[in-house]
Parts: C-alpha cells; sequence; structure tokens
C-alpha cells in the first residue's frame, strides 16, 4: 500500500472463501487482457471516429451513447483497456524489477550500500505518491509513456522496502546457512536460497497494485498529465465526461471500467494471498 | 434531460471524479444571493486590476463597472457615447482631439475628473507598454488647455482613436490619489511605475461601483460608489466569485448561491431546466480560431501559403460549429467578425477536400504531413478547444495531414507560441471597441501586428502581405465610408494569408436567475455590471 492515499481496496466478504474472489478476479483480468489484446477486432464502431449524433443517452445503437464529439462511449471504454492495462503491466514489472533489485541488495549485502539505497526509498516515499506522480509527469510533459515513467518512480521503493524486509528474514534461515557453509557465493546465495523465498508477499502485492496503477494513471490522464486527445483512455475519457457533466454517460462507461479493474485485481489479490500465505490477513 | 433520469446524471462523473481524486465539489454554500447584492459566477483571467495594465476578458468587465472611459460605446453596440467627455472635435487633418469634459464627472473620493487626470491615465497606458498599450501607441503628446479641456495629438490620424480611448483600458484614473501610491505616468514609467500594488487593493475612478477587496482565485467584491456622479446602479454591491466550470457554474445557479452564470455553455444551457433559471442565447462577436505559424520551428515541411490554404480547406466548418456548441453558433468568414466594418459579403469558408488534396499533391506533399498542434486546455466562450481541435484533427486526417494534439496550459502556451512558436494551434478573441482595425492590427500580415510575430513573420520570406500594409495606412485618412471598403478588402487579404482560420463565433449564453434584469452582450466588456437590476 502507498502511504499517504486512502487507496480503493475493495475487499471480497470472508464468507466468500479465497477461491470465489479469486475466481471473479481472475475472471475479470482476464477479461480485461483478452480486450486489451484483441479489441481492434471486436465488432465494435471505430473508436475515434464520429459515428453518431453527439451527445445522444445510451441506445439500443450505442449502449453507453455518444460523447460530444458522435463517438460511442461503449468502444472507446473497450479500446481503453489497451492503455491502461499494458501501461499497468510495464510500470508494476518495471517496479518489481527495479525496486525487488535494489531491495534485495540492501537487505542481503546490507552496509553503506544498503542504508544509501534505503535513505533513497525513504525520501521518495515521503512525497505523497499522487504529487510526485504529478510533478514528475509535469516535468516530463503529457503522454502516457511519461506517465509510466513518472508512476515507477513513485513505484518502486514499495517493493525494494518489501523484498528488503523478506530477505532480511530470510537470509538469517538455516537453510541459508547451511549454503553458505557448504561454500556457495553471496550471488548464487542470494538468487537461489532467498529470492525463491520472498516471492508470494511481492506477487500479491503486485496484483493488487496493478488496479492501483490503473487509477492513477486514470487520475494523472484525468488532470490532463496522461494521455493526450484523442487516446481513449479512461481518465481522459473521465475528464471529457465531467466538462459535460449532465451527460452522465460520457464518464459511466469508463469510471465502471476502472472501478471494475481496481475490484478485479483487488480480489485476485486478496484471493491470492489467502491461498498462498493463509498466516497473513 | 429526461425528468426520470435526475439522479443519476450526477452519478456517474461524480462517482467517477471522486474515485480518482478523492475530491469532492468545491461549491459555493447557497443562500449566498442575499438582499440587492448582486453575486456571480465567473471563471476569471484577470491579470491584475491597474487598469493600464490589465489585459483580459474579466478586466474589461472590472473597468468598466469600476472607472469611466473618455467615451463610451451604447447599448446598440456600435455608437460611441459621451462618458467623461461631454463633447469633442476633432482637426481636419485627424490628428487633434479635444474633449470638454463634463463638469458633473467626480472620482469616487468626489474630487473632480480634470484634464491633467486623462493625460495621466492615456499616458500611463501607453508608456507602460503593458498588453492594451497598443491602444495609445498612436498618441504624441496630450496637452490639458484647461482643467476642463484636454487635446490630444496623435503622431499619425487614426480614425478608430476614439474607439480605442472608449475600450476598458482607457479607463481614467484619479492621478493624484495614484501618484501618491506610486504610479507614474513619463515615458519612464514602464521601469517606475509602482502602482499596481496599492490599484490590486484599491480603485481611483470614477465609475458606478469601487473596489472594496480582491482575492485572486476567490471573489472580486464591489460596492456601489456613494459619490457616482451619473445615475446610481441599483445594486449596491456586486460579488464576483470564481467558479472554474460551466457545470459548477450552472450547479451554484441553480442552487440560488449566486444570481448570474458567466460561462455556461450552450450544451449545458439546453440541458438544464430549472424554474427559477433564465437562460438565453444571444449573438455576440467573440471566436475562436486556429492558427497556422508558417515560422514555427517544429515544422517537418515548409508551411507555404498553398499548404495552409490546403488545410484550411479540410476543415468542415458546419461541423466544428456543430461539435464545439451544438450548432449555437455562427460561421465566421475573416478575423474581423460579422457585424463590424466592411465584413458585410465576406464569403463564408467551406470545406473542399479534392482542392485540398489538389493543392498538397502540387505543392509535392501528396501524402500529407504531420503537424503539431499544442493549444490552451481551456472552455471558452462555450467552446472547449479540446474538442474542436479533436474535430479538427479529424478533418485534417481526410488530407492525411497527421494533426498531433498537446493540450498545454495556458501560460505554457503563451510561451510556446511566443517563443519557437508552434505549427498550428487554437485561441481566441474579444473585441476592446467597435471597430474593424483592432482586428487588422492584431491578426494582419503586417509588422509589429501580434500574429505577424507568432506566425514568424520576420523569418518567413513572402509572409509580410504589402497589400495589407498599404491599405492599413489608406484607411488612415479615410472617410468612415471608404474604411468600410478598405476593411472589406483587409478582411479578404487575411482571409487569403491562411494563417488565421477563424472557426465559431459562439453565441453567448446569458444564464440568470429571475428578477435579475440587465442582462445583455456589451462589445466594450461582456457585461456591463452598472446596468444590472435585481428585483
Amino acid at each position: 500500500m502507498i502511504s499517504g492515499t486512502r487507496p480503493l481496496r475493495l475487499r471480497p466478504p470472508a464468507f466468500l472463501g479465497a477461491r470465489l474472489p479469486l475466481a471473479i478476479g481472475l475472471g475479470v483480468i482476464l477479461f480485461w487482457v483478452l480486450a486489451a489484446l484483441t479489441v481492434q477486432f471486436w465488432p465494435l464502431d471505430p473508436p475515434l471516429d464520429m459515428v453518431g449524433r453527439r451527445l445522444k443517452p445510451p441506445s439500443a445503437e450505442h449502449w453507453l451513447g455518444t460523447d460530444a464529439l458522435g463517438r460511442d462511449v461503449l468502444s472507446r471504454t473497450l479500446h481503453g483497456a489497451r492503455f491502461s492495462i499494458p501501461i499497468a503491466v510495464v510500470v508494476v514489472a518495471a517496479a518489481v524489477a527495479l525496486g525487488g533489485f535494489l531491495g534485495a541488495i540492501a537487505g542481503f549485502f546490507g552496509g553503506l550500500l544498503g542504508a544509501a539505497i534505503m535513505r533513497l526509498v525513504d525520501v521518495t516515499l515521503a512525497f505523497p505518491p499522487i504529487l510526485l506522480a504529478m510533478a514528475v509527469a509535469a516535468s516530463l510533459g503529457p503522454g502516457l509513456e511519461n506517465a509510466a515513467i513518472a508512476m515507477i518512480v513513485v513505484w518502486w521503493p514499495l517493493y525494494a522496502r518489501l523484498v528488503r524486509a523478506q530477505v532480511l528474514e530470510v537470509r538469517e534461515r538455516e537453510h541459508v546457512e547451511a549454503a553458505v557453509a557448504a561454500g556457495a557465493g553471496p550471488m548464487r546465495v542470494l538468487l537461489r536460497h532467498v529470492l525463491p523465498l520472498c516471492w508470494t508477499p511481492v506477487l500479491v502485492n503486485a496484483t493488487m497494485d496493478f488496479g492501483q496503477v490503473v487509477l492513477l494513471a486514470a487520475s494523472l490522464s484525468f488532470i490532463g498529465l496522461g494521455a493526450t486527445p484523442p487516446t481513449p483512455e479512461w481518465g481522459a475519457m473521465i475528464s471529457d465526461g465531467a466538462k459535460y457533466f449532465y451527460h452522465w454517460w460520457i464518464a459511466f462507461g469508463p469510471g465502471m471500467a476502472i472501478l471494475i479493474v481496481v475490484l478485479g485485481f483487488n480480489f485476485a489479490g486478496d484471493g491470492l494471498r489467502d491461498l498462498l500465505d493463509p498466516r497473513t490477513e | 434531460m429526461q425528468p426520470g433520469l435526475r439522479f443519476s446524471p450526477a452519478a456517474g462523473p461524480a462517482l467517477a471524479a471522486l474515485a480518482l481524486l478523492g475530491l469532492g465539489a468545491g461549491l459555493p454554500g447557497p443562500a449566498a444571493a442575499q438582499d440587492d447584492t448582486i453575486v456571480i459566477a465567473r471563471d476569471n483571467d484577470f491579470n491584475t486590476l491597474d487598469p493600464s495594465r490589465s489585459w483580459c476578458d474579466s478586466c474589461q468587465i472590472y473597468l468598466t463597472a469600476v472607472y469611466d472611459q473618455l467615451v463610451r460605446v451604447g447599448a446598440d453596440n456600435e455608437t460611441l457615447e459621451p462618458r467623461i467627455a461631454s463633447g469633442w472635435t476633432i482637426s481636419e487633418d485627424g490628428t487633434r482631439y479635444t474633449f470638454t469634459l463634463d463638469p458633473d464627472a467626480v472620482f469616487s473620493d468626489g474630487s473632480p475628473v480634470e484634464a491633467k487626470d486623462v493625460a495621466f491615465s492615456l499616458l500611463r497606458l501607453k508608456n507602460l507598454k503593458a498588453g492594451a498599450s497598443f491602444l495609445a501607441d498612436g498618441i504624441a503628446a496630450i496637452d490639458a488647455v484647461d482643467a476642463r479641456t484636454v487635446a490630444v495629438t496623435l503622431t499619425a490620424p487614426d480614425p478608430e482613436f476614439l474607439g480605442k480611448v472608449s475600450s476598458p483600458y482607457g479607463a481614467i484614473i484619479n492621478a493624484d490619489l495614484a501618484a501618491e501610491h506610486g504610479a507614474t505616468a513619463g515615458a519612464d514609467a514602464a521601469e517606475t511605475d509602482r502602482g499596481e500594488e496599492w490599484l490590486l487593493e484599491n480603485s481611483a475612478g470614477s465609475g458606478a461601483y469601487v473596489l472594496e477587496s480582491y482575492r485572486p482565485d476567490d471573489e472580486l467584491r464591489l460596492a456601489a460608489n456613494p459619490n457616482y456622479w451619473r445615475a446610481a446602479p441599483d445594486a449596491s454591491a456586486i460579488v464576483i466569485r470564481e467558479v472554474e466550470d460551466a457545470v459548477s457554474q450552472m450547479q451554484a445557479l441553480q442552487s440560488g448561491a449566486v444570481d448570474i452564470a458567466m460561462q455556461v455553455d450552450a450544451d449545458t444551457a439546453a440541458t438544464v431546466s430549472a424554474p427559477d433559471v433564465v437562460t438565453e442565447l444571444v449573438p455576440s462577436f467573440n471566436f475562436v480560431y486556429v492558427a497556422l505559424s508558417p515560422g514555427a520551428k517544429a515544422l517537418e515541411v515548409e508551411l507555404t501559403r498553398e499548404l495552409r490554404e490546403a488545410v484550411a480547406l479540410a476543415i468542415d466548418y458546419e461541423g466544428v460549429l456543430e461539435f464545439t456548441t451544438g450548432g449555437a453558433a455562427n460561421l465566421i468568414a475573416s478575423p474581423i467578425p460579422p457585424g463590424f466594418p466592411g465584413t458585410k459579403g465576406l464569403p463564408m469558408p467551406k470545406q473542399d477536400l479534392a482542392r485540398a488534396k489538389a493543392l498538397l499533391a502540387e505543392a509535392g506533399q501528396p501524402d500529407g504531413f504531420t503537424l503539431i498542434a499544442a493549444y490552451p486546455e481551456i472552455n471558452i466562450y462555450g467552446v472547449d478547444l479540446s474538442i474542436m481541435m479533436q474535430k479538427v484533427q479529424q478533418d485534417l486526417a481526410g488530407i492525411g495531414v497527421e494533426v498531433q494534439l498537446e493540450p498545454v496550459t495556458f501560460p505554457v502556451w503563451r510561451e510556446r507560441v511566443g517563443g519557437d512558436h508552434i505549427p498550428l494551434t487554437a485561441v481566441y478573441f474579444a473585441p476592446d471597441y467597435y471597430g474593424s482595425g483592432q482586428y487588422a492590427g492584431y491578426f494582419g500580415m503586417i509588422p509589429g501586428a501580434g500574429w505577424y510575430g507568432r506566425a514568424g513573420g520576420d523569418e518567413v520570406p513572402g509572409l509580410k502581405n504589402a497589400a495589407m500594409m498599404a491599405l492599413m495606412e489608406e484607411v488612415r485618412t479615410a472617410s468612415p465610408e471608404a474604411a468600410v471598403d478598405l476593411y472589406h478588402r483587409m478582411a479578404l487579404e487575411m482571409i487569403s494569408d491562411r494563417v488565421i482560420i477563424p472557426l465559431v463565433n459562439p453565441s453567448l449564453v446569458l444564464a440568470y436567475r429571475k428578477g435579475i434584469s440587465g442582462m445583455r452582450y456589451a462589445v466594450c466588456c461582456n457585461l456591463p455590471l452598472e446596468e444590472l437590476v435585481k428585483e
């Protein structure tokens, strides 16, 4: 979890157990990943073309209505997955790789290098994430690539801290001592005997963070620091919808998309955690 | 809006916006509009309240409510009427204007308005070299003949001089009071003047209202001038409250928190029906345009006149009106808006894709090219520039010209358009007085004109329009009738330059609560506050 925010962390009711939320979450994720990969081939109106009269409410022809430029909101919402899902994958992957690497180094070797890395983590985490992301995105200029860079800057310290904590704990275990006693080199110990035992919390966190990244990317686009027009990115679409407040359907589609995606990843993350690591709750 | 759907309209965007930023709408509380105070919701663009330094739409409103000018344009939006000057004479060669000041005219502190005040104010406007200083550039000297007579000598005849002093920026300031607080008007005023700070907190005018308080991004509060020398205004106070967007303004109006919403767009007006709220569409002289800059550094091709023509012909003008305002706007032929001298019979722009493609092919660009389009991300006169530019982007794609949209903040836009220039951009213009010369002097491809610089006129061979320059010179000494024909020809020249491509002449939405009267669009100043009445 990022400090300083109130994350949209909707949790499945306990009586559902772990498997049903996991199944729902994975189903939602599968749908959006499929959309991100294949939406161009779905029988939808083109997302950038004016296909109907402007500002028309939902109808049989346009299920989620049309926006101020007569574009089909449903089509644009589904095409939004092409931007939001890959950006979430890229940001989380980069944050895990960068944060995980630095965290492992800091945790395993410690010393001056470890202290330096962790102070950098502290400094980065001292900023409210949305502010830091805005500052970085604003200095790089609008565009989804720049928004992604800004979010990686915000996110990596979380994984550095998480992995370091795991490494600190695992490296004291007996099998690690045994490996060291058997003459294994430090990198071999780290890669073969320590890191493989650290991946569970990383996986659970990463799954939940996909949803948070989608949300932050949309937030950046909403305030004009992410996608540029006419990209059908969800945050940008909601920003358009806010200008036409009385035409509720323009923001409804992308708003629901964000809600469903965040919910899906949270369900999946919670389910995974209950499954893989029943001790933590 | 369907009556049965009242709940859901708010739900979609509100939920989404809350989910995104966790913010609630910062609307002003209800019941703020009490007694005879008139509360106005407006997204202000004040750069300052100093009359001689200000340059913005909100400034026009303020400067006509708090200050008086020598003359003021009348309710017909055309005829000049006496204000501080009860009469004036013009020398035969058109270079000397002698104004007789109204003996009743007094400032809000009770002191009489005298010739020295006029001289101080107009010279300060000129010498501060600020946004509106070009209006006073032609002044060579101002002589106080006596306390109630002032003579202005021009460097060359200017048939629009009276129009220029009628603009809000021709505000007459209480010279003694302003000088006491650091204001100067001499040739070195740009360096020596220290009056702005005081003028941001105080007013020194003779208008219907005085400044009570100003808090940027919050509210501007005006109180009736107790010493007003003309018929006292109806409202004892006017509050202009900062409300950013059209939707928030409309909600404030519906809730009764404000009496007037100034920037409601036609789409919002059309969807909202409330028994206490009146919305009407009135024609305006304001317009929104796109501009091509052949001097922009980010151009990948040389933006010749033929290519600019091709771009202009690729735009679906009727479609732009529909998509930006739902049709609550008019086409506009030239950078001189319809209704101004010389605009009768101008050819309206039309889409001609075949001709546009032919021009591209002739220019050796049959497959089109890429244009970077940075524009301020604002909604102005009900036109959302982002929506408009996406429509332009689609239209230009029709001839293979790819437009890369870059919405930016206004300050960033200002810096880029003046610095490296922007290949394709969009912005707006509202008149300062009734007269076509202001448009020729701002949009014409003549050295010194605002857009000549932004288009890179000095660096691009062939951009300077010699015919335009000759017409500008000729109009100086022309009779009013001949001037109409000359302005018509200037409009044609500006159309043929294809640097400024006007797109939308939007109707203005007047949105106010029942019981408010005196609402009208004024060419000088958008909304004349002194005419407002609250029942």
